[in-house]
């Protein structure tokens, strides 16, 4: 495997637009049929990345949480999340970057990082596998102070209408709408203030001129928000060593109001947003 | 609350005052009160008659006492004792030395007579001098003018000059408390009473309830009893609960919420009086209200509300005040009469009913005190500057302010300076009486 | 649960409630819509003063508190007292305790004075919801506070520069729960859904409020309990004339989102309000020095809380847990109470909480009893109406119902014993035990 190592977290926004331009190179590529089919063998790695403290007090205030030293597992996914997107830029890798769908999320945390403790994250790819709808993909990111892996997360991602892989099967199932124990108010700038804390400024969630580019009628929350938020909303009950899986169904679409259920489940917390339509479920389980 | 009488206060200015005085327009005089620290009287005092009056007033309270008119010498105040008078032709010698002195009376100076009450029992000639002395204590009060009043004590047979009553009444009557009363002839009818040890304090260590206290005569007496020396239980319907709170604050007393027409009113007036303050010596009854209407136009609810108020709640009270037991401490009853309940009014036929009921009251619960060293009188205020007034139409109102020698409305304290006297330890020998405060208003007695 | 706490020390001496002011209650927006809390407080404060003959006399402490408070009000309950007729060197504090903020000044300083640190004392809440406090946006508030703080021409004009039109909204006072983003209301329309309180139950309960609170009015029993304020001389609120048509016509106004039916109305919810409560609190030696009459004694309280963020249990559910607690503590059961005041935040409150202590099922799995806690009989409950009638100035309502139950006590006579309960924020709890003295 090839390691890539760069001097720092890339800026996002940059990476967008490289992503779009090597996106619509994918396109005409993949007319010419000399469009890459799998993954590039590839490790993106940045050492010595460090959390703002400004970002961070931001980031935990707007989820509703104390600012304290320990880097929320969404904060990790923040940070971590450009080289991830760098990794998708890259001209072979198979899936345009723009318009992919975020289906779902999954992070082992086993201890929280710490504001100025420098660490280290790595992203590869996995799995190039067939979707009901097209492609899917995972992109794997893992940080971690020398050998000790602190956070690993796994972001599932969809490349609609693309099938390298064939047609998968139809693995939904039906949401009953469960009893809220609170709700979420979002407002307009729901997405263009998660943008300004996380560093994800994907213009469908900061634009909604840009969100009907991309066939949602308004700008969309974004997922990780979504998620970071149930994850905050379960509080210090999750303990410091957590799985953290949600799976993202249809989009919020901003502004908006949706019912939440964060409630106490066998194994831990299961999470669940919704409206008219199902948003987000999942579980948080703390780790023995 | 008084409101302001600005006629008075021009005809007393430079310029508009000297228009008025060439137009022959009514001078009423800026009437002088009682503050604490006053001396009794700023200058001498002569005083024709009694000897021992004359000591009274020169040892016990050092006021620079004549015994003779000097000719040009500004008096405040003239003593006519005229206790032994036998004929009628006896007044003569008295009058005209008072006559002497009269133009050079001080602003607001004082004369006040005390002679003997008249009685059928009397030889003619005795009654008819005692008599004589009403008519002419009324006629001088309506001649003096810068403010200068002229009152009456008339005592009973067996009443000493030396009564606390008789020495309490004349020092009220010299004083400035006794600002609004004029030409009144003032009953002592007994030698009961007490002298207070502190003249500036004489209900110390006593506790008073008056009801009606959040606002107007009854927040002055509130004010003028704790003054006195009182510990006072300001009562008031609930609905002027605010208003009471800032009275019984201003005297540190105690407010009671209280519909006096409730059937355990009395019930919860003594249980508070006594379980706040460990005694019960004196009841204000002041609180009062007005349905005016002419009889013809009278309704049932307006008649009974009056009544039930102003009359049948002091009679249901006082009922309990007396059977309680408690009651008994030299206590006093101070009721609140009305010029209209001596001279009628109209369009007050249920308010004249209901101060003419006080005042019949009163005359026959102060005996039932007597055992106790107690009694009970009556106040009846003329125009007084109150909120109530304040509500006569303007001409109506300027008119009724000169309708006495003192040719202006008297102020909420002139009621609250007199009600302190009767419910003092001095008042002990009036029993049963009205004493009017009303500038000797032109209606009535 | 179920763990039994230790059993209480015995007291050294008895704290004792000794009378009560209060000014009646006005609807928010009403005639107290310019009056501060302060004004409300301090006027409150003075009444007591009057009421009991405590001009210039130098109170142990007192504590007071509001809910929604100016910051200007950092002092709040100090600066009442400095512009009341109590004694200036009289010391004060503020408490907050959401709704309980009234029965907690009650409590703690009733244990101030059974310990033998305080001789007297008051206990006061007020709230205003006409004069809430207005807060800048966060983000100009952000702008403001670095323009302050900065030193240069161009950091300030790089402050002034992040200022948007919008940042320029108010931003007014939420009373949503911070952490589900659900007002007080459809949380209990959540719990109301669970315990299936129909909206008929909830409006008989709403009736006898109304029905009781204006026949204790008209019996005098106020009297020496309330102090008009602004003109108004009865609790604004208070509907004398309601009818159970009249509530049943009334459209529900929260849990319209739920799939159960909606069934809380205006008629049995609390409405926002102002107005302002004392208590006042001493030794049996000071009362009697004082020539006062002791009515009730505090005997003791106990606070709970849920985890209604997660779902556990409603919101308004706290008491459900503080009361056998507390009574267990006390060897008590809920039939040795001659009265219990249930505060109504709404109607519902008071019916899921009986309907918890009523079930087999919430004993055993919530309480770790045998079966249900127990029943409270109805015509002990809240005898002269509470909340749904007098409305609820959040941190007034303590002290309105300690007053109210202590003279009700007195009345009884010796023997007789209450149970108070008040639900609050944040899934909070607090009830007492008072007896009559």
């Amino acid at each position: 495997m090839t390691v890539v190592v760069l001097p720092g977290v890339p800026g996002a926004g940059g990476l967008y637009l490289r992503g779009a331009v090597s996106s619509g190179g994918l396109a005409i590529r993949r007319r010419v049929d000399r469009a890459p089919r799998d993954l590039p063998d590839v490790a993106y790695v940045v050492r010595g990345v460090r959390a703002d403290p400004d970002r961070l007090t931001e980031f935990q205030h707007l989820l509703g949480e104390s600012a304290s030293d320990a880097l929320p597992a969404g904060f990790v996914h923040a940070l971590a999340f450009p080289v991830t997107i760098a990794l998708m830029a890259r001209p072979d890798f198979p899936l345009p970057v723009a318009g992919m769908v975020h289906l779902s999320n999954q992070v082992t945390q086993t201890r929280p990082l710490t504001l100025g403790e420098p660490f280290d994250v790595r992203a590869t790819a996995a799995d190039l596998r067939a979707h009901r709808t097209g492609t899917q993909v995972d992109l794997v990111t893992t940080v971690s102070t020398g050998d000790d892996i602190a956070w690993r997360g796994v972001s599932t991602y969809l490349a609609r209408g693309l099938f390298l892989r064939g047609q998968g099967p139809d693995d939904r199932s039906t949401f009953d709408p469960p009893t809220p124990t609170g709700q979420w108010v979002l407002g307009a700038d729901t997405g263009r203030r998660y943008a300004a804390v996380s560093g994800d400024h994907n213009p469908i969630h900061v634009s909604s001129l840009a969100a009907k580019a991309f066939g949602f009628p308004r700008a969309i929350a974004h997922g990780m928000y979504t998620a970071s938020r149930a994850l905050a909303s379960v509080g210090p009950a999750r303990g410091d060593a957590f799985d953290w899986s949600v799976s993202f169904a249809k989009p919020v679409l901003l502004p908006s109001t949706v019912n939440v259920r964060i409630a106490p489940s066998e194994t831990g917390f299961s999470v669940a947003a919704w409206s008219s339509v199902p948003h987000l479920t999942g579980s948080v389980t703390p780790l023995a | 609350m008084s409101s302001d009488d600005t006629y008075l206060n021009l005809v007393n200015g430079g310029f508009t005052g000297k228009v008025a005085k060439q137009f022959g327009l009514p001078q009423p005089a800026p009437l002088r009160r009682f503050a604490p620290g006053q001396p009794l009287l700023d200058g001498p005092v002569l005083v024709l008659g009694d000897d021992e009056l004359a000591d009274l007033l020169a040892t016990d309270w050092a006021l620079d006492v004549h015994r003779r008119p000097t000719p040009d010498l500004r008096y405040s105040a003239v003593v006519l004792g005229l206790t032994d008078l036998i004929h009628p032709s006896a007044l003569s010698a008295p009058v005209m030395e008072l006559a002497g002195v009269l133009k050079k009376l001080a602003r607001g100076g004082r004369v006040v007579t005390v002679s003997r009450a008249a009685s059928p029992e009397d030889a003619p000639s005795v009654a008819a001098a005692r008599q004589g002395v009403d008519g002419f204590v009324r006629s001088i009060a309506k001649e003096l003018r810068g403010g200068a009043t002229a009152n009456g004590l008339v005592l009973a047979a067996d009443v000493p000059v030396t009564a606390p009553s008789v020495v309490g009444a004349l020092r009220f009557f010299l004083s400035t408390r006794s600002a609004f009363v004029d030409g009144q002839l003032l009953a002592i009818d007994s030698s009961a009473g007490s002298l207070p040890s502190d003249w500036e304090r004489p209900l110390e260590g006593r506790v008073a309830v008056v009801t009606g206290a959040a606002r107007g005569i009854g927040e002055s007496i509130a004010e003028t009893l704790a003054r006195d020396g009182a510990v006072v239980v300001a009562v008031d319907v609930p609905a002027a609960g605010e208003q009471l709170v800032a009275v019984a604050n201003r005297v540190r007393g105690t407010a009671l919420q209280l519909d006096v027409t409730a059937p355990d009113a009395g019930a919860r007036l003594l249980e508070h009086t006594l379980q706040r303050h460990g005694r019960i010596d004196i009841v204000v009854h002041n609180a009062g209200i007005t349905r005016d209407k002419l009889l013809a136009n009278m309704t049932p609810e307006k008649w009974d509300a009056v009544l039930a108020v102003n009359i049948a709640s002091q009679l249901a009270i006082n009922e309990a005040l007396l059977t309680s037991g408690d009651f008994t401490d030299a206590p006093r009853i101070v009721s609140l009469a009305s010029t209209s309940g001596i001279a009628g009014n109209r369009g007050q036929a249920n308010y004249a009913a209901s101060k003419g009921g006080v005042i019949g009251m009163v005359r026959a619960t102060a005996p039932l005190l007597a055992a106790f060293g107690g009694t009970a009188n009556a106040v009846a205020p003329g125009f007084i500057e109150t909120e109530m007034t304040a509500r006569i139409p303007v001409v109506m109102r300027q008119v009724a302010r000169r309708l006495n020698s003192l040719q202006q409305g008297g102020q909420p304290v002139d009621v609250a300076e007199t009600v302190a006297f009767l419910a003092s330890p001095a008042a002990g020998g009036i029993v049963g009486r009205v004493l009017r405060v009303c500038g000797q208003n032109l209606v009535g007695q | 649960m179920a763990r039994r706490t230790s059993t209480p020390t015995p007291s050294p001496r008895a704290a004792y409630v000794l009378g009560g002011n209060r000014i009646p209650f006005a609807r928010a927006g009403g005639p107290y819509a310019h009056a501060s809390n302060q004004d409300m407080l301090t006027a409150t404060l003075d009444g007591l003063v009057a009421r009991y003959g405590l001009q210039g006399e130098r109170i142990g402490e007192v504590a007071a508190g509001a809910v929604l408070k100016h910051s200007r009000d950092f002092n709040l309950t100090r600066e009442s007292v400095l512009g009341s007729a109590l004694s200036p060197e009289t010391p004060a504090y503020d408490v907050q305790m959401a709704c309980a903020t009234g029965l907690e000044t009650v409590v703690s300083l009733s244990n101030k004075i059974r310990l033998g640190q305080l001789e007297s004392a008051i206990a006061a809440g007020v709230d205003t919801t006409s004069d809430a406090p207005i807060a800048v946006s966060d983000r100009l508030r952000r702008a403001l506070l670095d323009l302050s703080h900065a030193r240069s021409t161009s950091q300030k004009l790089a402050a002034l520069a992040r200022i948007r039109p919008k940042d320029l909204a108010p931003s007014a006072p939420r009373t949503d729960e911070p952490r589900t983003q659900l007002s007080m209301g459809e949380h209990q329309a959540l719990t109301t859904a669970q315990w299936g309180i129909t909206q008929e139950a909830q409006d008989e309960l709403a009736l006898a409020s109304h029905q009781r609170l204006a026949a204790a009015y008209d019996d005098g029993f106020f009297d020496d309990l309330v102090t008009p304020f602004r003109g108004l001389t009865r609790d604004a609120n208070l509907r004398a004339d309601s009818s159970l048509e009249k509530l049943a016509s009334l459209r529900p106004v929260f849990g319209l989102g739920l799939d159960t039916p909606a069934t809380m109305t205006a008629g049995n919810s609390t409405p926002l309000s102002d107005g302002a409560s004392a208590v006042l609190l001493g030794s049996a030696d000071w009362a009697s020095s004082h020539g006062l009459t002791p009515l009730a004694s505090v005997v003791d309280a106990e606070a709970a809380a849920v985890d209604f963020v997660h779902g556990v249990d409603g919101l308004l559910m706290a008491p459900t847990f503080a009361v056998p607690r507390l009574l267990a503590r006390n060897g008590l059961t809920l039939a040795d109470f001659d009265l219990v005041e249930i505060h109504e935040a709404f109607a519902s409150t008071v019916l899921t909480i009986l309907a918890a202590w009523e079930s087999e099922e919430f004993g055993r799995s919530r309480l770790g009893l045998d079966g249900a806690f127990g029943s409270v009989d109805r015509a002990k409950l809240n005898v002269h109406g509470s909340s749904l009638a007098a409305g609820h100035p959040f941190a007034a309502t303590g002290g309105r119902i300690v007053a109210s139950v202590s003279k009700e006590l007195h009345r009884r006579g010796p023997g007789t014993r209450a149970l108070v309960s008040v639900c609050a924020a944040g899934g909070l709890g607090l009830t007492a035990i008072l007896e009559a003295a």
